[in-house]
C-alpha cells in the first residue's frame, strides 16, 4: 500500500485528486500505490480488460488506437495530473484505447477491481469521484470534437 | 489623450532684477509685518523643518539642511548660513491656507425654531517666506480645486488672497524630488510676490506682482541694488544644476492612461501587505484637500459647532455608507489614492493632483515610494498607447505596388515563407498584425498577414489551400506580386506591458502572431510571464519550428506545442490546443491574452480562458472574413458594425459581444 500520507499529498498536487473531502482522499491513498514506469509502457490495450486506473505524477503518457494500414495513431497525450485507465470502473471495463508511457513516468496507481468495490461501498468516495471521472471524459469528448473538425485542414489564410 | 503638461500664465516679472543683501533678509520680515501680516516661513521645531511664524530673520533655519529618502529625514549642519538650504520639510502651506480644523458654522435650536449661523472667514493677513516652485504648483493645484469651480471654499479663497507670497527658487535637491516630472520645478516662474535666489551673500530677487514692487521701491529700497549679470548667471545656474540633480525620475507622459488601464494589477495588493494605511502621505501632501465634519454639541444637544477637519481617503470610514464602505481593503484605499493623485485628477481639476514635491515617500513609515510603485503599476511603454499605423500605400481599388521575392523557405508539405524586398517602405513600418493585400495577375487578391517585418521589406507565410495561393507558394527568387497596405490594425501589445501574456494559436494562425512574437524577444523586460500554445494540424504542420526553439532559449517564452494526432514517433503532446493549459497552474487575473486560428479554435479558447479569469477585455482576437479590397470600400468583409479589414482584423471579445462565433454572421 505505501505510505498514506504520501499519496494523499501526492494526490492533492493534481487536478484530479485536489480538493476531494478528507475521507475520500484517505480511503483513495489506501487503494492506491505508486508506479514508475519506462517509457513504451503499455499500460492497457485497446479493447482488453482495464485492470488498473492511474493519475499521472510526472512523465507524459499517449493514448493510442491501431488504424488499418495506418498503423498506431496518437489521439491524445496526457500530463500529469490527469486521469487514465478510467475504463477501469466503467462498464464493460475494456480500454477504449491503447495507454503507453512515451516517456519516464510515475502514476498513482489504483486496482481497478479494489476501487469498484470501494466505490459501490463508499457513497462519499463515489459522489467524490464520479463527478471528477465525468469532468475529465466529457473533456475529453469536447476536444474529440474539435479535433474531429480537422479545422487546420481548411485554414487558407492567417487572419486576415 | 491627457498629457503631464501644465499650462501655467506667463511670467510675471517687469521690474528688473534686484540683489537683496543678506542683511535685507531682516528688513524684509520687518516689512511685512509691519504691513500687519503674520510673517510664515520655515523654523527648526522638533528635528525638522516646519512652517510657522517668523518674528525676526533669526528665527530662519540658517545652516540647516536635510537629507531625504523614503521613509527617512535627517536635518543637517550645513558648511555655510544659508538660509534655505533645505528642501521641503513635513508640513505644506496648507496647513495655512486650508487648515487642519476650520470651524464652519454654528447651528442652535430653540423649541421649534433652527437657526444656523456661518462662521466668517478668517480675515488674517498672512506672508509666506520659502515657497518653492512646487508649493506654488500645489497652490495651483488647490485653487483649481477649491477656488475655481461653480462652487467655491470661501474660507480657502479669503486665506490664499491675503497671503503674499515670498518664493524662494531651489538651489538644492534631495533623492525624494521630482518636480522635473511632474514639470512644476524647480524654477520658480508665476505666482509669486518676490522671489529670492540665495546666493552665497544674499539674494538675487524677481518680482512678480505689483505688491512686490511696492516693496521693493519701499521698505526694501535701502538694501537693495541692481543685479550685476554674474549674479544673474550664478543664480540661474545654481537652478540649473537643481533640475540637473534631480533627473527625471517619473516618466510621467501618458501617466493618466496607463494608470487607469491598470486598475486590477496585482501590484495593488502587493503594495498594500507594506501599506499599514496610516493616511500620512495624504496629510503631508500639499494638494490632498479631503474632510470631513465634525460636529460639537452642549450636553443638551440644542447648540451645534460644525467644523471641517482634514481626512484621508485611506481613513477606514472614510467611503462607508450605510451597508458598509465602499473601499475596505488596504489596496482599495491606496488605489484610490494613487489613481486620483496622478490619473483622475486630469479629469477633475485638468491638472495633475501631484507636484512632485516628494513628501509622501519622505514621509511614509514604511517606506513606500510613489514613483516606484507607479513604474510598477503604469510602466512607460516605448510602444505609444495608440501607436501610430503608417499610412497605407496604394490604397484605392485599382492599386498595388510591386514588390520582389528574395527569399523563400519551405514551412511544410504545403505552405511557404516568402522574404520580400523593394516595396514601399510603407511595409517595412508596419504593426504587428497588419495584413497586405496581395496580388498575382490572373488571380483574385487576398488578404495575407505579415509574418516579420524586415529592414526593407516583409515576410509573408502563405499557405497553398487555393489556386491563388499556390500560385504565391510557388513564386521563386526574383519573381514580383503586387501589394497594398500595410492594412488593419494591430495587436494591442502596450496591454500587455506587465501583465503577462498567453498567445493561443493554431495552424498558419501563428502567422500574424510571430512579429508579437519578436517584438516581446526584443523587449521582454517589460512583460510578465509569456507563454505560447500552438496546435498544428499533426508534427509535419508544425511552423517556424526551428524559429521556436530560439524564442524559448533565448526569448524567455514558454513554447507548449501540441497536435491534432500523430504517429508513434510524435513524443510531444496530442491533443487540441486548449488541453495544453487547461490544467495549467497559471491565474488569468493579470493575463492579457492574444488567439488566433480557426474562428471554432478561437472560442473553445475563449471559453478556456474566461473560465481562468480571464475578462473579455483582455482577450484578443483576429478575425477572418471574405476580404477583396482591404479598405473598407467593398462591404465583403462586413461582421455586425465592423469591417473586419478597415477595423480589424484585431478585436477584444468585449468589442465583438455576442457576435462572436454567433452563426450567419
Amino acid at each position: 500500500m505505501g505510505d498514506t500520507a504520501a499519496l494523499v499529498a501526492a494526490l492533492n498536487a493534481t487536478w484530479f485528486g485536489s480538493g476531494l473531502p478528507p475521507a475520500a482522499q484517505t480511503r483513495l491513498a489506501e487503494l492506491a500505490h505508486e508506479e514508475e514506469y519506462p517509457g513504451g509502457t503499455v499500460l492497457l490495450t485497446e479493447g482488453e480488460v482495464a485492470e488498473d486506473v492511474g493519475i499521472v505524477l510526472k512523465g507524459r503518457i499517449a493514448l493510442r488506437t491501431l488504424v488499418p494500414e495506418r498503423g498506431m495513431v496518437t489521439i491524445l497525450t496526457i500530463e500529469p495530473g490527469d486521469i487514465w485507465g478510467w475504463s477501469a470502473i466503467v462498464p464493460p471495463f475494456r480500454g477504449t484505447s491503447t495507454v503507453v508511457t512515451i516517456e519516464p513516468t510515475t502514476s498513482v496507481v489504483f486496482e481497478g477491481a479494489a476501487l469498484r468495490i470501494a466505490l459501490r461501498e463508499d457513497s462519499v468516495l463515489a459522489s467524490a469521484i464520479y463527478p471528477r471521472i465525468l469532468v475529465a471524459v466529457s473533456r475529453r469528448l469536447a476536444a474529440s470534437r474539435l479535433q474531429l473538425l480537422d479545422l487546420f485542414a481548411h485554414d487558407a489564410t492567417a487572419g486576415a | 489623450m491627457i498629457t503631464a503638461e501644465l499650462t501655467r500664465p506667463e511670467r510675471t516679472t517687469t521690474a528688473g532684477r534686484w540683489y537683496l543683501e543678506r542683511s535685507g533678509l531682516e528688513t524684509l520680515v520687518a516689512a511685512l509685518r509691519a504691513d500687519g501680516r503674520t510673517v510664515i516661513g520655515p523654523t527648526v521645531a522638533d528635528g525638522a523643518i516646519v512652517y510657522d511664524e517668523i518674528r525676526a530673520s533669526s528665527d530662519l533655519p540658517h545652516g540647516v539642511g536635510d537629507v531625504q529618502a523614503a521613509g527617512k529625514y535627517r536635518l543637517t549642519t550645513r558648511e555655510d548660513a544659508r538660509a534655505f538650504g533645505y528642501v521641503v520639510g513635513p508640513t505644506s502651506w496648507k496647513r495655512w491656507v486650508f487648515p487642519p480644523l476650520v470651524e464652519l458654522n454654528t447651528g442652535m435650536r430653540a423649541g421649534h425654531r433652527v437657526e444656523f449661523t456661518p462662521t466668517r472667514p478668517d480675515p488674517t493677513r498672512l506672508a509666506f517666506i520659502g515657497v518653492r516652485a512646487c508649493e506654488i504648483a500645489a497652490f495651483d493645484a488647490q485653487d483649481r480645486v477649491l477656488d475655481s469651480g461653480h462652487f467655491r471654499d470661501a474660507d480657502y479663497a479669503a486665506r490664499r488672497k491675503a497671503a503674499f507670497i515670498v518664493a524662494v527658487q531651489c538651489t538644492t535637491a534631495e533623492s525624494t524630488c521630482f518636480c522635473t516630472s511632474m514639470g512644476t520645478g524647480p524654477e520658480v516662474e508665476h505666482g509669486f510676490d518676490l522671489a529670492l535666489t540665495e546666493l552665497d551673500d544674499g539674494f538675487l530677487v524677481d518680482v512678480g506682482s505689483p505688491a512686490g514692487l511696492e516693496l521693493v521701491q519701499g521698505a526694501l529700497a535701502g538694501s537693495m541694488r541692481p543685479a550685476t549679470p554674474v549674479e544673474v548667471y550664478t543664480a540661474a545656474a545654481d537652478v540649473a544644476a537643481t533640475r540637473a540633480r534631480i533627473g527625471d525620475p517619473l516618466p510621467a507622459a501618458g501617466l493618466h492612461d496607463r494608470l487607469l488601464a491598470q486598475l486590477d494589477h496585482p501590484r495593488w495588493a502587493q503594495v498594500a501587505e507594506r501599506c499599514i494605511t496610516c493616511g500620512n502621505c495624504t496629510l503631508a501632501c500639499p494638494t490632498c484637500f479631503c474632510t470631513s465634519v465634525i460636529q460639537t454639541t452642549d450636553i443638551e444637544g440644542n447648540a451645534a459647532t460644525n467644523e471641517r477637519a482634514w481626512d484621508s481617503c485611506f481613513s477606514p470610514g472614510f467611503a462607508r455608507v450605510a451597508g458598509g464602505s465602499f473601499r475596505t481593503r488596504p489596496r482599495d484605499r491606496y488605489r484610490q489614492w494613487l489613481t486620483h493623485k496622478f490619473g483622475t485628477w486630469w479629469d477633475q481639476f485638468g491638472t495633475s493632483g501631484c507636484t512632485g514635491c516628494g513628501r509622501c515617500i519622505t514621509w511614509c513609515p514604511v517606506g513606500i515610494d510613489v514613483r516606484e510603485e507607479l513604474m510598477a503599476i503604469a510602466p512607460p511603454v516605448a510602444l505609444s498607447p495608440e501607436p501610430a499605423r503608417v499610412e497605407p500605400v496604394a490604397a484605392s481599388f485599382d492599386d498595388f505596388v510591386v514588390a520582389q521575392v528574395v527569399g523563400t523557405r519551405q514551412e511544410t508539405a504545403d505552405t511557404v515563407t516568402l522574404t520580400l524586398s523593394g516595396a514601399d517602405p510603407a511595409f517595412s513600418k508596419g504593426s504587428l498584425g497588419q495584413f497586405a493585400m496581395v496580388a498575382i495577375p490572373g488571380f483574385p487578391p487576398l488578404p495575407i498577414s505579415i509574418s516579420r517585418f524586415t529592414v526593407d521589406g516583409i515576410e509573408l507565410t502563405i499557405r497553398g489551400a487555393g489556386p491563388a495561393t499556390k500560385a504565391m507558394c510557388a513564386l521563386k527568387i526574383g519573381d514580383q506580386l503586387g501589394l497594398r497596405g500595410p492594412l488593419g490594425n494591430n495587436w494591442p501589445l502596450d496591454r500587455a506591458v506587465g501583465r503577462d501574456l498567453v498567445i493561443v494559436t493554431g495552424g498558419i494562425g501563428l502567422a500574424p502572431l510571430r512579429p508579437v512574437i519578436h517584438a516581446l524577444a526584443a523587449d521582454r523586460r517589460r512583460f510578465g510571464d509569456v507563454r505560447l500554445y500552438y496546435g498544428a494540424r499533426t508534427p509535419a504542420d508544425i511552423l517556424y519550428h526551428e524559429e521556436m526553439r530560439a524564442w524559448a532559449s533565448r526569448g524567455g517564452i514558454e513554447v507548449n506545442l501540441t497536435v491534432d494526432r500523430a504517429g508513434p514517433e510524435w513524443d510531444g503532446n496530442v491533443g487540441v490546443v486548449t488541453q495544453l493549459f487547461d490544467h495549467a497552474t497559471w491565474e488569468g487575473a493579470n493575463v492579457v491574452a492574444f488567439v488566433c486560428g480557426p474562428e471554432r479554435m478561437m472560442q473553445a479558447t475563449a471559453n478556456t480562458l474566461a473560465g481562468r479569469g480571464v475578462t473579455n477585455s483582455r482577450i484578443f482576437v483576429t478575425l477572418e472574413r471574405h476580404m477583396e479590397c482591404g479598405i473598407g470600400l467593398c462591404g465583403h468583409c462586413q461582421m455586425g458594425k465592423y469591417f473586419v479589414c478597415r477595423d480589424g482584423p484585431v478585436f477584444s471579445l468585449a468589442q465583438l459581444g455576442d457576435i462572436f462565433g454567433r452563426e450567419g454572421i
